[in-house]
């Protein structure tokens, strides 16, 4: 019982890190971007490909290596994030809002289907992270899982306190609340919305790469399901708010781990959808969010 | 504009109807004459697309192959190949697409359930279907005269199965599948066989396309099973393999055919000791390392699942068509019907009388240093 | 010249097949005339009402499911399994959309994605569904060959279309925009916003299903894969690529969808990589859509929202 519960807050962390891009980008310009798993997937690219070109990194420089993958697939999706945004969101502000949904579909096909067209085989990531495991209360722990937490939790409290603590931050919360009265206010938007992308995207980056270097096998597809339940997971923490995102993440990652364990996989994502639309039609804004009216 | 314009438009339009092209209904079928074109929709997009090429390129080695020797009927072979996606709808398209570039035979068909609707749009063009991979049952349900299945079907994988099970000496079984045609189709026959056998087992899915399956492996491992069966592909089952060793699972696993791929064991970060279900292949068969060299060079790849099905899918298509002597239809059938003993990488090929092979030849491997080798040939 | 243009888009669609009739032009065809249905149908929740659905296939799922099962096992003409699909159409309707109905935009686009996964994962799951495989061997609609079939596609779908650009002009219509621009206000003016939104529901599933019993007739087979997210993400990009809300918009943008990726085939594997590019560069061009509404009232001027920021 107590294993299921850190196997879903394991897997919990993971769609934390990618819902958090989905509910910020949401947050500040009302956009389901349905690229951002899309992101995630280059991440684990970029840091395959870093990594195979450091070559055969030996086990004593495997963390450093990794590390150094990480920070760069972090700056490349970050940049490819804010590329997007710049190309195929921005010149769509003042339009229909679902207009933007499509050119993130788009966004979306031509991200996965660039890279299955280097390869549709899925790789296997060149530093792949093993320990030993330890028996705490009658659970599984590695080294890993915890180095990986860790790692997930430092970069949502970093997140947290720069949205919350910084003038930047203040500027993303101004635009969210009323982006007329942040541009009056001398609020640059656009350089904004860039970074919010950057911030977003690195992410999901981040957590592409750590989910090549502990799972080791990455695919032009594997963004797309997590997108999905990133997705699932901003919602449910309400939409728009950070800490919401988190916790949706945790909170999704743990409906999960339950409802495969007793309804068997087959049955999960039922159980996890209708968990939340019964959820939903209790408490219409999520965990954390507030009540929003705006239109399609 | 826009009155005279468009009447001028419809009155063009009409002509053109009067005048009828010859490809439109009121025109004639135009006659095929040329190289004798072989039809093959297997997956390129979508999450079944990294099969796609492995079939893709057994197929094409073979027509090169046949080409090499002065072609068939004195006419050289031609592969058409078009992407199928694992969905229906683009699958009927792909097999129009097929039947309208005037193919006169099919080598094609992976996922069983955008096979299924492919088949009557082949069959009413009088087009023979030799599918390599999709195996299901239902496939052969229709009792079409024209579909023949050169992979064994999940029926006799399973036995293969459940009878090394028994020889394993197994009291708890966990069968996981990937909640797909193929997967769950052999899940539901070994758990039931087991079931027969009197072994204690359970069967659950996972959802492809994932990476964590942590909270499977614990309701699994849960139950104390001694043996544990994958009948997925090589992708999850890479991460299943992985992840049960990392929760502590040192007893026998075990996968299906799907899953005997070189990477499974690199996905798993070395897979020694995983047993599986498998037909024949060229790392098992003495003497077939050339074909292996072959397929090397002439691709630059390693050959993957179903390369060798595909291969041997257009050589058993061009048996046909040789003791045929025709590409019509109806005739290469009743010579597909005939084939005695035609060897192929699974053994000797005679259909039976439900177009499936009448000997399955699986037998058991076992991955050594990464490499699947024979374990047990169950003979 | 917008009269002309329905019965002149009519006549190119009857007239192609006179031209070209090979079995994958018949087929390309066929598929892009349900697909219009299907985006006619989303039309009415998404374009008239303003719901964001991203589980529309789920109503096509339920239609062809319902004639496939029906027709194959109570060995019956597919025609005479319709009854029952609309029956079944207006329950699942009436499910999925009552408890949810009440949430807002965003919240219900993901509550109705859960819908969708949720049928197509029953589906999966069932016996009485196939499984993963599916239904097969459903029964055509034989009416002269594939060629037959598409002209009855034709008059079906133009049927609906019409109809739908009816209900846009009908009461419910204008209650449905109205709720669309401002739903509060229409509360405030006597507006039953719950039922009129239901009844958008109701007639987006009439739409969806039948569309639903037409794709069981031309596959022959019915399963799950056909029914994934993907596909209701794409009929929502017909109805946003052609123009929210127009009729005829709607029809453009749903042929574009389905056949611009038939055209791509022979790019192979950059295929998908080539639709994705072409989706951005039109919407890029063309935010309203390929063929927008004329609005006849000048836009209304958005208050608190500034232009550069309303995404």
């Amino acid at each position: 019982m107590i294993q299921l519960v850190w196997d879903g807050l394991f897997v919990g962390s993971f769609y934390a890190l990618v819902a958090l891009g989905y509910s910020m980008v949401y947050g500040i310009i009302k956009l389901l971007n349905f690229a951002h798993g899309d992101i995630y997937m280059l991440g684990a690219f970029a840091g395959f490909v870093v990594l195979s070109g450091v070559g055969g990194v030996t086990a004593a420089f495997s963390v450093v290596a990794l590390v150094g993958a990480l920070v760069a697939a972090m700056a490349v999706t970050g940049g490819l994030g804010v590329l997007v945004e710049r190309v195929a969101y921005r010149p769509l502000r003042g339009s229909p809002r679902l207009a933007v949904l499509i050119t993130a579909v788009g966004v979306s096909f031509t991200l996965e289907y660039g890279v299955a067209a280097a390869g549709a085989n899925p790789r296997v990531f060149p530093v792949r992270v093993e320990s030993q495991a330890w028996q705490v209360l009658g659970v599984r722990i590695t080294l890993a899982q915890l180095a990986l937490m860790a790692i997930a939790v430092g970069l949502m409290i970093a997140l947290d306190r720069y949205v919350n603590r910084t003038s930047t931050g203040r500027a993303m919360r101004a635009i969210a609340l009323d982006p007329k009265g942040a541009l009056l206010m001398g609020v640059n938007v656009n350089a904004v919305i860039s970074r919010t992308f950057f911030i977003g995207s690195a992410l999901a980056g981040a957590a592409g790469v750590m989910a090549g270097a502990y799972y080791g096998k990455i695919e032009f597809l594997m963004g797309f399901l997590i997108g999905l339940k990133a997705f699932t997971a901003a919602v449910m923490g309400g939409i728009g708010n950070i800490r919401g995102a988190m916790l949706g993440g945790l909170l999704l990652g743990l409906l999960e781990a339950f409802g495969a364990h007793f309804l068997g996989g087959e049955w999960r994502d039922v159980f996890t959808f209708a968990v939340l639309i019964v959820f939903l039609s209790v408490k219409p804004t999520g965990l954390l969010g507030e009540r929003v009216s705006e239109r399609v | 504009m826009q009155r005279s314009t468009l009447l001028l438009a419809g009155t063009a339009l009409l002509t053109s109807l009067l005048t009828a092209c010859s490809g439109g209904l009121l025109g004639s079928e135009k006659a095929a004459e040329g190289p004798i074109r072989i039809g093959m929709a297997v997956p390129l997009s979508g999450s079944s697309a990294p099969i796609g090429p492995n079939m893709k390129n057994g197929a094409q080695l073979a027509v090169d192959e046949i080409n090499a020797q002065g072609g068939l009927l004195g006419r050289e072979l031609e592969l058409d190949v078009e992407d199928e996606a694992c969905d229906a709808t683009s699958a009927v398209a792909a097999a129009n697409k097929l039947v309208s570039a005037g193919a006169v035979i099919s080598v094609g068909g992976y996922c069983s359930s955008a096979t299924l609707p492919t088949l009557p749009v082949f069959d009413k063009a009088d087009i023979p279907m030799i599918i390599p991979a999709a195996n299901s049952e239902q496939l052969v349900q229709q009792k079409l005269r024209s579909v023949f299945l050169i992979n064994p079907t999940g029926a006799q994988q399973s036995e293969a199965a459940i009878q090394f099970i028994r020889k394993r000496q197994a009291r708890t079984v966990a069968v996981l599948d990937d909640n797909t045609s193929y997967s769950t189709d052999i899940a539901k026959r070994t758990t039931e066989l087991a079931k027969q056998a009197g072994i204690t087992v359970t069967n659950t899915s996972v959802t492809p396309g994932e990476s964590d399956y942590g909270s499977t492996v614990t309701k699994v491992l849960s139950g104390n099973p001694d043996f544990v069966y994958w009948t997925g592909y090589f992708q999850e089952g890479g991460l299943l393999v992985d992840q049960f060793r990392r929760a502590g699972y040192a007893k026998d696993f075990m996968v299906a055919d799907g899953s005997v791929d070189p990477s499974l064991a690199s996905i798993a970060g070395g897979a020694d000791g995983v047993f599986a279900t498998m037909t024949q292949t060229p790392d098992t068969i003495e003497g077939a390392g050339d074909w292996i060299a072959k397929y090397r060079k002439a691709f630059n790849a390693e050959p993957g699942p179903y390369s060798t099905q595909s291969y041997d899918a257009v050589r058993v298509a061009a048996e046909a068509i040789k003791k045929a002597q025709t590409t019509d239809g109806k005739k290469v059938v009743e010579a597909l019907e005939q084939l005695k003993d035609f060897p192929i990488f699974s053994g000797p090929l005679t259909f039976n009388d439900r177009h499936t092979l009448s000997q399955g030849g699986f037998q058991i491997l076992v991955v050594k240093g990464g490499k699947f080798v024979l374990q047990d040939s169950l003979r | 010249m917008g009269r002309w243009v329905g019965p002149a888009g009519l006549l190119v669609a009857v007239a192609i097949p006179f031209v070209d009739a090979s079995p994958y032009t018949l087929n390309v065809l066929t598929t892009a005339a349900i697909f219009v249905m299907l985006a006619a149908g989303l039309n009415i929740v998404v374009g008239y009402c303003g719901l964001l659905d991203l589980g529309y296939v789920a109503f096509m799922a339920v239609g062809a499911y319902t004639s496939g099962i029906l027709s194959t096992a109570f060995e019956l003409p597919l025609l005479y399994t319709i009854p029952a699909v609309l029956v079944v159409a207006v329950l699942a309707a009436l499910v999925i959309g009552a408890p949810t109905l009440r949430l807002r935009s965003d919240y219900l686009a993901i509550v109705t994605l859960g819908f969708g996964e949720i049928i197509r994962i029953t589906a999966t799951n069932l016996d009485f569904t196939g499984g993963p495989t599916g239904i097969f061997g459903i029964p055509g609609i034989d009416v002269g060959g594939p060629a037959g079939f598409y002209f009855v596609c034709v008059a079906v779908v133009a049927l609906a279309v019409l109809g739908s650009a009816r209900l846009e002009r009908s009461r419910l219509g204008r209650a449905w925009m109205f709720i669309r621009e401002d739903e509060d206000a229409a509360e405030a003016m006597g507006v039953n916003t719950y039922r009129v939104k239901l009844l958008a529901y109701v007639f987006g599933a009439i739409w969806g299903a039948s569309a639903g019993v037409l794709f069981a007739a031309h596959l022959s087979a019915v399963s799950p894969q056909s029914f994934v997210f993907l596909q209701s993400a794409l009929v929502l990009m017909a109805v946003v690529l052609g123009g929210m809300g127009s009729a005829r918009g709607v029809v453009v943008g749903a042929v574009v969808i389905s056949v611009v990726p038939e055209v791509l085939r022979d790019l192979g594997a950059f295929r998908y990589v080539f639709f994705g590019v072409v989706l951005v560069v039109v919407m890029v061009l063309r935010p309203q859509g390929l063929w927008p509404v004329r609005r006849r009232e000048p836009e209304r001027v958005d208050a608190p929202v500034q232009e550069g920021v309303r995404v």
